[in-house]
């Protein structure tokens, strides 16, 4: 199939706007690198040669103290393994991760209280949080969770969005009045309050917590889908595929939502920022993922108790606003790129 | 030539044809009003011949186009096609048909899928239909393209990259891929550069002759439907004024509309003085027409009766012509 020379050209201008573009390849080297959070930030080594054997302890099996010829059964502490490696200096070596701690671990000393500064020599590069968790960790495993759960919010936002929208839209009539009611109630409903009350009954998990968040967000995008495809749906082309004999499904599946496609791509970017500001507020107030789940809300909330501790606010706020700018850069971006008609200011 | 009389003869007819579109207004979006588009128009088409459907824009010609199609609906009146009252049946019974009656867009910008290639473009009709597999699809699809006189590499193009004309070949031949027996013609060459327009004409000439099609042909002059038409119904707000054949129509017209559109016709020869007809005034709304004669507010010959009575369309006295149709008081009072 021969890519369209229209969305050739949408992808041309899209690069073309320095800032949106180098904002999209930071966030999705970002994504990625989040999906190799294993590998960057982990309290298993990622190599550890022992004897004539290599292991590979990241994404391998757990593996008791005993097979390193340590005296305990449960999994092995890689970063003592290390230093006692080294000590011992028999050719025996281990390779953490960058960060060498995990995003739950707690890693406490004897004659301090946590929050611990950020320091390179204990590789907390940026701190420890006030029950001794690695902020960076806890901010790159966040990440991911924020990052995800707003990608599949979005899914399911444009799912029940682009369905129910197209529906109203091109049907019209009762199924739109219908809806359109139910649209009137729906958004009168106080998200906050019914989500205060789901989570002061349940804890709700990641996927509870995106239907919820999915049974009030699916509004936006049903409302848009509508307008454009009632616009769509007047337009000859639609009626030249009537007059071909061409069913309702195939003239919504084939020419209608196809031709609303650069909307729906407009939309994203800003979907995704919502999402993840979405998340965090509900972590920031205790409504959302429960602890001990790696959460920029609830770093948030900790740099609130613990002004003093000011690593902790300026990490968490730090990585939001270059998260959001990021993603507000490339909505922006793909904003003008595929509507340039509507937005480019000529100057 | 004589007209075959009998009504098996006639691939479309319609009776009494209405459709009016209701307006909404308001703050609780009520009915508020009604546009007469197409008020009451009977019209019949021979097979294998071409009827040229004329009128100024916005009296309802490409309503009329698409009303017969069932592509609108019906406020009144019957659609007659190949022998069958198709005005009340339903999509479902209708779709089947859809294979022998097809359309030229006057936007051949707007009538093509921007997203789809003219391959799928062309290849549509034919997966709607279920007509042959995937390999003798794309033969067709080619044979259509070289029929309209389209290089095959347009296929794998999007309608954006051909000119106009170009784009109105893609359109014509989306509308014979089905091998129809009618096409309506909504304006197929309005929109065309004028060098472009001769040679779409041509093209849709050569293909009713060797696909024996019939057409309705829709436009806003005279001249363009001169050469291709057998038999010309001329059109004012919603309705018929003045139906005959092709050239009676410039021989002996006799509704002061026709005249009026006649005389619009620039003609090549600046030695040859016509009587200038000039029409003053716009056409009036189709939401309120006016009453009796519908033409009463810009004709220079109204008189009484037009104002208040319909004329009907009736046998213009006095030709040769067998039907030669008007609707005027002043043309049919003087029997
Ligand atoms: N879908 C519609 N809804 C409401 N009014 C319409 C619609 N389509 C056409 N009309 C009105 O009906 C009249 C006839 O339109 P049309 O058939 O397009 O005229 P023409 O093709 O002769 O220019 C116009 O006044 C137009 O505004
Ligand atoms: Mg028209």
């Amino acid at each position: 199939m021969r890519l369209n020379p229209l969305t050739i050209k949408k992808i041309k201008r899209f690069r073309s706007i320095r800032r949106g573009y180098y904002s999209f390849i930071i966030l999705t080297l970002m994504i990625l690198a989040s999906l190799f959070a294993e590998a960057l930030v982990n309290n298993r080594a990622l190599v550890v040669r022992h004897g004539e054997r290599y292991y590979c302890p990241v994404y391998g099996r757990m593996n008791p103290g005993k097979v390193f010829g340590l005296d305990y059964d449960y999994e092995t502490n890689y970063r003592q393994l290390q230093k006692r490696f080294k000590e011992e200096g028999r050719g025996n070596w281990v390779l953490m991760p960058p960060v060498p701690y995990n995003a739950y671990e707690n890693d406490l000393r004897e004659d301090r209280f946590p929050p611990f500064p950020p320091s390179f020599a204990e590789k907390h590069y940026l701190g420890t949080d006030n029950v001794g968790r690695d902020i960076l960790a806890r901010l790159i495993y966040g990440f991911r969770i924020a990052i995800g759960f707003s990608l599949l919010l979005l899914l399911f936002d444009f799912g029940i969005g682009i369905s129910i929208g197209s529906a109203m839209g091109y049907f019209g009539g009762k199924f739109d009045l219908f809806f359109q009611r139910i649209i009137e109630i729906w958004s009168n409903v106080p998200f906050l309050y019914v989500i205060i009350i789901i989570s002061s009954v349940v804890v709700p998990g990641f996927i509870t917590l995106i239907i919820i968040m999915a049974f009030f967000g699916w509004i936006g995008m049903t409302w848009t889908i509508r307008t454009v495809t009632y616009k769509e749906k007047s337009r000859e082309y639609v009626l030249a595929a009537k007059a071909l004999g061409a069913s309702d499904s195939r003239i919504v599946f084939r020419h209608i939502i196809p031709n609303t496609i650069s909307v729906i791509v407009t939309y994203a970017p800003f979907a995704v920022s919502g999402g993840i500001v979405a998340i965090t507020s509900l972590d920031y107030l205790g409504f959302g993922l429960a602890p001990p789940t790696p959460s920029w809300g609830e770093l948030l909330q900790q740099a609130w108790t613990h002004m003093d501790s000011w690593w902790i606010g300026a990490s968490v706020i730090g990585a939001m606003t270059i998260t959001l700018i990021a993603v507000t850069f490339i909505g922006e971006a793909v904003r003008e790129a595929f509507d340039p008609k509507m937005y480019t200011t000529y100057e | 030539m004589p007209e075959p009389k009998q009504q098996e003869n006639y691939l479309l007819e319609t009776r009494d044809l209405k459709v009016h579109f209701p307006v909404y207004g308001g703050v609780f979006r009520r009915k508020t009003g009604k546009v007469y588009a197409v008020d009451g128009v009977s019209l019949k088409v021979s097979a294998g011949k071409t009827l040229g459907l004329v009128g100024e824009s916005g009296c309802g010609k490409t309503t009329v186009g698409r009303a017969v199609l069932r592509l609108y609906e019906l406020s009144g009146g019957e659609v007659i096609f190949e022998g069958k009252n198709i005005s009340g049946m339903p999509e479902s019974e209708i779709r089947p048909l859809r294979r022998n009656m097809q359309m030229v867009f006057q936007d051949p910008f707007e009538s093509l899928d921007a997203r789809q290639t003219v391959g799928d473009i062309l290849e549509e009709p034919l997966i709607i239909h279920e007509i042959g597999s995937r390999s003798t699809r794309r033969k067709d699809v080619e044979n259509l393209l070289l029929r309209v006189g389209m290089p095959e590499s347009a296929i794998t193009r999007f309608p954006h990259e051909f000119s106009g004309g170009q784009r109105q070949r893609i359109g014509i031949a989306r509308a014979i891929a089905l091998k129809p027996r009618l096409i309506v013609c909504d304006e197929p060459v309005s929109a065309l550069d004028v060098s472009i327009q001769s040679q779409i004409l041509n093209l849709l000439l050569d293909l009713q002759s060797e696909m024996n099609l019939t057409y309705l042909f829709i436009a806003h002059d005279l001249s363009v439907v001169k050469h291709i038409s057998d038999h010309i119904a001329v059109m004012y707000l919603g309705k018929i004024v003045e139906y005959t054949d092709a050239d009676s129509v410039y021989k002996n017209p006799f509704h002061p509309y026709t005249q009026a559109l006649i005389s619009a016709i620039p003609v090549p020869d600046p030695s040859v003085r016509k009587q200038k007809m000039v029409l003053h005034g716009d056409v009036p709304s189709p939401l309120s027409p006016p009453p009796g004669c519908r033409f009463h507010t810009r004709c220079p010959f109204a008189f009484g009766r037009c104002r208040s009575e319909e004329p009907d369309l009736l046998r213009a006295p006095g030709t040769e012509c067998e039907d030669h149709l008007v609707a005027c008081h002043l043309v049919n009072s003087e029997k």
